[in-house]
């Protein structure tokens, strides 16, 4: 079975929902390349004492983990890729 | 402490590490455990310092933890007790073994935290590698070495019959009480392994089966939990001292979240010999690379003779490409093991979908397996109902079961029901793969899948004593609601029939849930059955609003109706802030249909009250003893459901009795 047939074999919903997934997953990646140096700067503050930096690469694991896990759930399975039963 | 060095991003060093995420991933969903065994000495062999490898490699895995322990908490399979108790303790041994690694580093400089956790991971690499070897070779020779022990170990039943006072806290996965003494060095032992390695489960998840005897699939699950406290602890710890690079955690996330899945599919296609092959394979070459570093950690800590730095660089590179071979070896011997297992299995159903497909309809045999992956559905044999019209049919329901408390009512009330009707029933249940296998081997799923196997069994027999047409299907798949209404729509079923969960309120709003969701994407009537309804026929509230999804359920309405031979008790309701001639469309709309019942013969009474949909009608229920309440969907979903909001769902908040929502066609 090609890669197109099994996701034509897909509900067009579950299309849908894989790109925004995706798109918004490219997004926050984008953000993140972005905005390299100053996370970077973050944990130099931290390690200079300002401890509440240290909040942000942990929501920011939470964020990434959710968005970018459900988008490579559905991913995989648009394109037909499941376990045996 | 502001010496840290991370490393320069740049495009090649950023795919490198998904890369190696990737192959991460891959493995970690194969062979059931952390792989951060592979990622944290890729990370050193890249120029990470060992301190912030272990730190950034935690931050990439307690959200996904998370994930897993909430997925796998929804199937019964999470003492959340355990897990949160042997988590704050993990936190202990995190907290205690990155003031180790500190200590390491301000006293011996980076090159000490690299050799202290080079040493570890030989260690642990050596014991638990060789281990997994043993028994790979003894289950390839035909030895079983995953047989459920007939009881207790003696350590098991020590630490069970151990009684401090003052210290005994019950835990149901045990379904007994342990003094939480016991807990504290397995606790520590696993976050102190975590802390050094990032792989606390190599410790956390033996030490529940063996020293708790916990199921393998019960400690798996809970696993996740102790390694989302630890892990968020553990995180924030090293957070605080700007250990935690978070580029390389999310670049790294992004490869391991794509490989995971393929890992975690590839079990369910291998023998279980196979993935622990793969996995001591993979271990022992990443011990074997670790081993070439060493000297150069030890030159430059001054404890042997000065090597040059030709040398340094040779060893340097050895290791680099004895990972590199372990990791394309590992990926390559798992994307074979997947290829390979698919191939077989896709021929089998090949052979096996002729005889399904000629027999699938209502004679067909109960028992049918499907999967919903590769299997290619095959169009039910079409109907020899004298009702030409889908609308008020009831020949098909497809019974959504996850074998809980919750669901057993649907089970019940279809079966009843199809008994009445001379109705098939279908009944599905659902595997969940995804993120959340992670922590999970081929045994443990195919426990799961047992289980599920068991329970279908288990509702095929009681459909065979009430003498009903019944088939049973086992689903793999990661939407819940998606899967569903997939196989409703494949069978042509003509009523999906769910239990209803207790959650209320803001919890539903924000994560919704299968019922809601399955009610929004339906093609299909949805009948929810709460735990204590019974569908007996006796009184039918029938919710209208004069649009045209309430005609359709008034048509469906009529004919249960007229089968139960019930009363219908045919609602509108209006808001006190519409005006008078809101009121008049709504007496008009529920006169027609009531003029409709009559005219079939049914006897039917119409009734226009004020005040909120859900809580009259579901009033209305109550007073006239009704044990169904019939409406129609407007099919709302997603953004949509939650600003405008379901008055299905409202209504399934406020009533005790089942409730048919009927879809317009």
């Amino acid at each position: 079975m090609s890669l197109l047939t099994a996701v034509s074999r897909r509900s067009p919903r579950a299309l849908v929902t894989t790109v925004v997934l995706g798109v918004t997953s490219a997004g926050l990646y984008l953000l993140l390349f972005l905005f390299s140096d100053m996370l970077l700067e973050l944990a130099a503050a931290t390690r200079r004492g300002e401890k509440l930096a240290a909040l942000v690469p942990v929501a920011i694991a939470m964020i990434f983990s959710f968005v970018h896990g459900a988008f490579t759930g559905h991913f995989w399975d648009l394109l037909g890729l499941r376990a045996k039963k | 402490m502001d010496n840290i060095q991370f490393i320069d991003l740049n495009a090649t060093t950023a795919l490198i590490l998904f890369l190696v995420g990737f192959v991460g991933g891959m493995v970690s969903g194969f062979i059931g455990s952390g792989g951060a065994f592979v990622l944290t000495p890729a990370m050193m062999s890249m120029g990470v310092p060992g301190v912030v490898a272990v730190a950034s490699n935690m931050a990439h895995k307690f959200p996904k933890a998370l994930v897993g322990a909430y997925k796998r908490n929804k199937y019964g399979q999470v003492d959340v007790k355990l897990g949160i108790i042997m988590g704050i303790f993990a936190e202990g041994g995190v907290l205690f073994g990155k003031h180790v690694m500190v200590d390491i580093r301000e006293a011996f400089g980076a090159a000490g935290t690299n050799l202290y956790v080079s040493l570890v991971f030989v260690v642990v690499l050596g014991i638990v590698g060789l281990l997994v070897l043993r028994d790979g070779l003894r289950e390839k020779r035909g030895e079983s070495v995953d047989k459920a022990p007939k009881q207790l170990n003696p350590l098991v039943r020590w630490v069970r019959g151990l009684y401090i006072p003052g210290t005994m806290i019950y835990f149901k996965s045990m379904d007994a009480k342990v003094s939480f003494l016991v807990l504290v060095p397995l606790g520590f032992a696993t976050g102190l392994l975590a802390a050094t390695i990032a792989v606390g489960g190599f410790i956390g998840v033996p030490a529940m089966m063996y020293v708790l005897g916990l199921p393998a699939l019960v400690a798996s699950a809970t696993e996740l939990v102790i390694a989302f406290v630890m892990g968020l602890g553990g995180s924030f710890f090293y957070a605080l001292d700007g250990f935690v690079d978070i580029r390389l955690s999310m670049i790294i996330l992004a490869g391991s979240l794509f490989g995971i899945q393929i890992g975690a599919i590839g079990t369910t296609y291998v023998k279980d010999y196979v993935v622990k092959f793969v996995m001591a394979v993979i271990m022992l070459l990443v011990l074997v690379s670790r081993f070439f570093y060493i000297p150069g950690y030890l030159s430059e800590l001054g404890a042997v003779e000065q090597l040059a730095a030709e040398t340094v660089r040779l060893l340097d590179v050895i290791g680099e490409g004895t990972l590199a071979f372990a990791l394309i070896l590992g990926a390559v011997m798992i994307l074979q093991a997947l290829y390979q297992g698919m191939r077989e299995h896709r021929l089998a159903e090949a052979v096996a979908t002729l005889p399904e497909t000629a027999l699938a309809g209502a004679g067909a045999p109960a028992g049918v397996f499907l999967n919903a992956a590769s299997t290619p559905f095959a169009a039910p044999a079409a109907s020899a109902s004298p009702l030409l019209s889908p609308l008020g049919r009831f020949e098909r329901f497809l019974v959504a079961s996850d074998g809980s408390q919750f669901s057993a009512a649907a089970v019940r009330e279809a079966i009843a029901m199809a008994r009445k009707c001379g109705s098939e029933v279908h009944v599905m249940s659902l595997v969940a793969t995804g993120v959340e296998h992670e922590g999970l081997g081929e045994a443990i799923l195919k426990q799961e899948m047992d289980m599920a196997q068991a329970y279908l069994e288990q509702v095929r027999e009681q459909a065979a004593a009430a003498q009903v047409a019944c088939e049973t299907h086992l689903i793999h798949g990661q939407t819940v609601d998606q899967e569903i209404v997939d196989l409703a729509d494949h069978l042509k079923a003509d009523v999906i029939v769910m239990g209803r969960r207790g959650r209320r309120g803001l919890a539903r709003m924000m994560l919704g849930h299968a019922t809601a969701q399955v009610i929004g994407r339906a093609h299909c009537n949805v009948l929810v059955v709460p735990r204590a309804a019974k569908v007996e026929g006796r009184h039918i509230v029938l919710a209208t609003d004069g649009s045209r999804f309430a005609e359709t359920a008034a048509i469906t309405a009529a004919s249960l109706a007229r089968f139960c031979q019930a009363k219908i008790t045919v609602i509108s309701v209006i808001k006190p802030s519409y005006g008078v001639e809101r009121r008049v469309e709504a007496e008009q709309a529920v006169e027609r249909v009531v003029v409709h019942m009559n005219s079939e013969g049914i006897s039917a009474e119409a009734t226009v009250l004020d005040g909120h949909p859900a809580e009259i009608i579901a009033g209305v229920a109550r007073e006239k003893n009704a044990d169904l309440i019939v409406t129609g969907s407007h099919g709302r979903t997603g953004l949509e459901r939650v600003l405008l909001g379901s008055t299905s769902e409202r209504i399934l908040n406020e009533t005790p009795c089942a409730v048919l929502v009927v879809k317009a066609s």
